[in-house]
C-alpha cells in the first residue's frame, strides 16, 4: 500500500478538483460538498481522461414521462467528457453495467490536515 | 438439392400443434364490396354502396380500400395457382385450407386483415372502425368457423383509439380470435395516442401485430417513409423502415415499462435490422440515458421480450454461412416466428425457406416460441 499526501485539504475546496501523477497514474482527486473522491483518470470504455469530465448529480430510474433528478451523496457521479458514460464517484462502477463497466476508485483520506490517497 | 419430404418441424408434444404460419391472407372477392352484408343501412348509405352499375367503381361514389394504387407489382401481387375456380386468391376458406395447410404441412394459420391493411390511412376514424367490424365478422363467419387451424387477428382502426378498445371488447372473446392487427398509421406507436389500445391488448392478453400497410407515404395520413417511393421494388425492400422506427419509438417511451404484459408481432417488416437497433440503442442508452430515465435495462432486453417478427420473406445472403450468423445476431431463438405471408407473390414454403437452417432453431420458430406468443389461443 502507498500513500500519497496531495495537499492541504482547503487547497482542494470543495466543487474542485486535482489531477495527479501517482506513481506513472493519471488520477483525480474530487471534493464534492466536502467528501473527497479519487479515481482513475482513464475511461474503461475508450481510455478518455475521465476525471476532466463533469460532476454532478444523476437522473433516476423512474416510470414513463417523469423526470426525478437526485443531487444526493449516493448519487454524485462524473460524466466521460467523450461518450457521456457515468461513472460512480465512490466505488467507480458504471451506473449502466454495474457489474463490467468500472473505474478504479481510490482510497482517499484527510489526515491532519492533509488529503491522502492511498494506491495499491 | 433434394426436396424433404418431411415436415418442416415437429409438432408440439403437449398440444400436437404443429407448424403455426403468422401471416395469411385471407382475401375479398369483390373487394370491399364483400363487406356490404356486414354494416347497417345507414353505413350503406354513408359510404356509398346504395347504388348499382357502373356509379360503383367510380371514385367520390363509393368508398375503395387505401392501398397501394401508385405502384404497379409486375410480377403479381398474388401466387396465381392460389386462384380456386376463378375466383381470387385465398377467397375461399375451404380451398385455402387444403392450399396452405394440408400441401404446407401447417398446423395454424393466423388471419390478417385481407385487403384491409391500409384503412390506417382513412381521414375518418368512424369509417375505419366500421369497415373493422364489418371485416371481424366477414371473417368469423367465412374463415373462422369454416375450419378450426385458422385463428383470427381482429382488426381495429388506430385513429380513434375509444372505438379501437370498443371493437378489442367486443371480439376478444370469441373463438379463434388470436390477435389484434392494428394497420399502420402517422402517429408512431411509443405515442400516448395508443395507450389504451395496449391497455386493452395487455388485459385480454392479445399480441398486437402489425404489418406494411401498402399506403406507406401515399396517403398523407398513411405511415412514412423518408420520403415517395417511385417503383413498387423500392417500396417493397424499404418497408422495415416504419417498423424499425416504431420499434424505437415503443423503447424510447418505455411503452414495455408501462405494459409489461404486452407483445408486438411485426409481420413481413424484414428482422436483420434487430441487430442493428438492439447494438445501436444499447450503446447510446449510456450516454443519453437521463433523457428516458424510464429505460430501466438494456433496451435490447425490451426487444428479446416483448417484440418478435416473422420470418417471411426469409433472407437470402450472398454467402450461405451469413443465415445462421444473421440469425444469431438477432437472437432469433428469441425474436422470430415463421410466416408464410400466404397468398402472396413472395410467399415462404414452411420445408423449403428455412431448409438450411439448424432444426433445433427451426422447430422453436415455427412451433415453440408462436406458441409462447400466442398462448392457449393458438393451441
Ligand atoms: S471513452 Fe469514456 S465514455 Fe467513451
Amino acid at each position: 500500500m502507498s500513500r500519497h499526501v496531495i495537499d492541504r485539504a482547503e487547497e482542494i475546496p470543495p466543487g474542485t478538483r486535482r489531477v495527479v501523477d501517482l506513481d506513472g497514474r493519471s488520477i483525480g482527486v474530487f471534493n464534492v460538498e466536502g467528501t473527497f473522491y479519487a479515481l482513475r483518470n482513464r475511461c474503461p470504455h475508450h481510455g478518455a481522461p475521465l476525471c476532466e469530465g463533469p460532476v454532478s448529480g444523476t437522473m433516476l430510474p423512474s416510470d414513463p414521462d417523469e423526470y426525478r433528478f437526485s443531487t444526493a451523496r449516493e448519487h454524485q457521479i462524473i460524466r466521460c467528457p467523450w461518450h457521456g458514460y457515468e461513472f460512480r464517484l465512490d466505488d467507480g462502477r458504471g451506473l449502466v453495467k454495474p457489474e463490467t463497466s468500472r473505474v478504479k476508485a481510490y482510497r482517499v483520506e484527510v489526515e491532519a490536515g492533509d488529503v491522502v490517497v492511498y494506491t495499491r | 438439392m433434394s426436396v424433404s419430404t418431411a415436415a418442416a418441424a415437429a409438432p408440439d408434444r403437449a398440444t400436437d400443434v404443429g407448424v403455426i404460419d403468422s401471416d395469411v391472407h385471407p382475401n375479398f372477392e369483390a373487394g370491399i364490396r364483400d363487406l356490404i352484408p356486414y354494416m347497417t343501412d345507414t353505413w350503406r348509405q354513408r359510404m356509398g354502396f346504395g347504388q348499382e352499375g357502373w356509379e360503383t367503381s367510380f371514385a367520390a361514389s363509393a368508398f375503395h380500400l387505401p392501398l397501394n394504387y401508385l405502384h404497379v407489382n409486375t410480377a403479381g401481387a398474388f401466387r396465381k395457382d392460389a386462384a380456386f375456380e376463378g375466383k381470387p386468391p385465398a377467397s375461399d376458406a375451404r380451398h385455402t385450407a387444403r392450399d396452405l395447410f394440408d400441401r404446407h404441412d401447417i398446423s395454424r394459420g393466423l388471419l390478417i386483415a385481407g385487403q384491409m391493411f391500409g384503412i390506417g390511412a382513412m381521414p375518418q376514424a368512424e369509417v375505419a372502425a366500421t369497415l373493422a367490424s364489418a371485416y371481424n365478422e366477414w371473417m368469423d363467419e367465412r374463415w373462422l368457423q369454416v375450419d378450426d387451424r385458422y385463428r383470427g387477428a381482429l382488426i381495429i382502426a388506430p385513429q380513434d383509439p375509444d372505438l379501437a378498445v370498443a371493437e378489442i371488447e367486443r371480439m376478444a372473446g370469441r373463438d379463434a380470435i388470436a390477435a389484434i392487427f392494428m394497420p399502420l398509421h402517422e402517429i408512431l406507436w411509443g405515442e400516448k395516442h395508443y395507450h389504451p389500445i395496449f391497455e386493452a391488448a395487455q388485459r385480454h392478453e392479445l399480441p398486437v401485430v402489425t404489418h406494411p400497410s401498402g399506403t406507406e407515404s401515399i396517403f398523407a395520413r398513411a405511415p412514412k417513409m423518408a420520403g415517395t417511393p417511385t417503383f413498387y421494388i423500392e417500396w417493397h425492400a424499404g418497408l422495415a423502415q416504419i417498423h424499425y422506427s416504431n420499434v424505437l419509438s415503443m423503447l424510447c417511451h418505455g411503452t414495455f415499462e408501462r405494459f409489461p404484459g404486452l407483445k408486438v408481432v411485426i409481420a413481413e417488416g424484414g428482422f436483420t435490422w434487430l441487430a442493428e437497433l438492439m447494438w445501436k440503442l444499447d450503446r447510446d442508452w449510456q450516454s443519453l440515458r437521463d433523457e428516458v430515465p424510464w429505460i430501466k435495462r438494456p433496451p435490447s432486453e425490451y426487444i428479446l421480450d416483448h417484440v418478435w417478427c416473422t420470418t417471411q420473406p426469409f433472407v437470402e445472403p450472398h454467402k450461405k454461412e451469413h443465415v445462421a450468423q444473421v440469425l444469431d445476431m438477432v437472437c432469433a431463438d428469441r425474436n422470430l416466428i415463421f410466416s408464410s405471408d400466404y397468398p402472396h407473390w413472395d410467399f415462404d414454403d414452411p420445408q423449403r425457406a428455412l431448409a438450411a437452417i439448424d432444426p433445433a432453431l427451426r422447430r422453436r420458430i415455427m412451433v415453440e416460441a408462436p406458441l409462447e406468443v400466442y398462448g392457449d389461443r393458438i393451441r
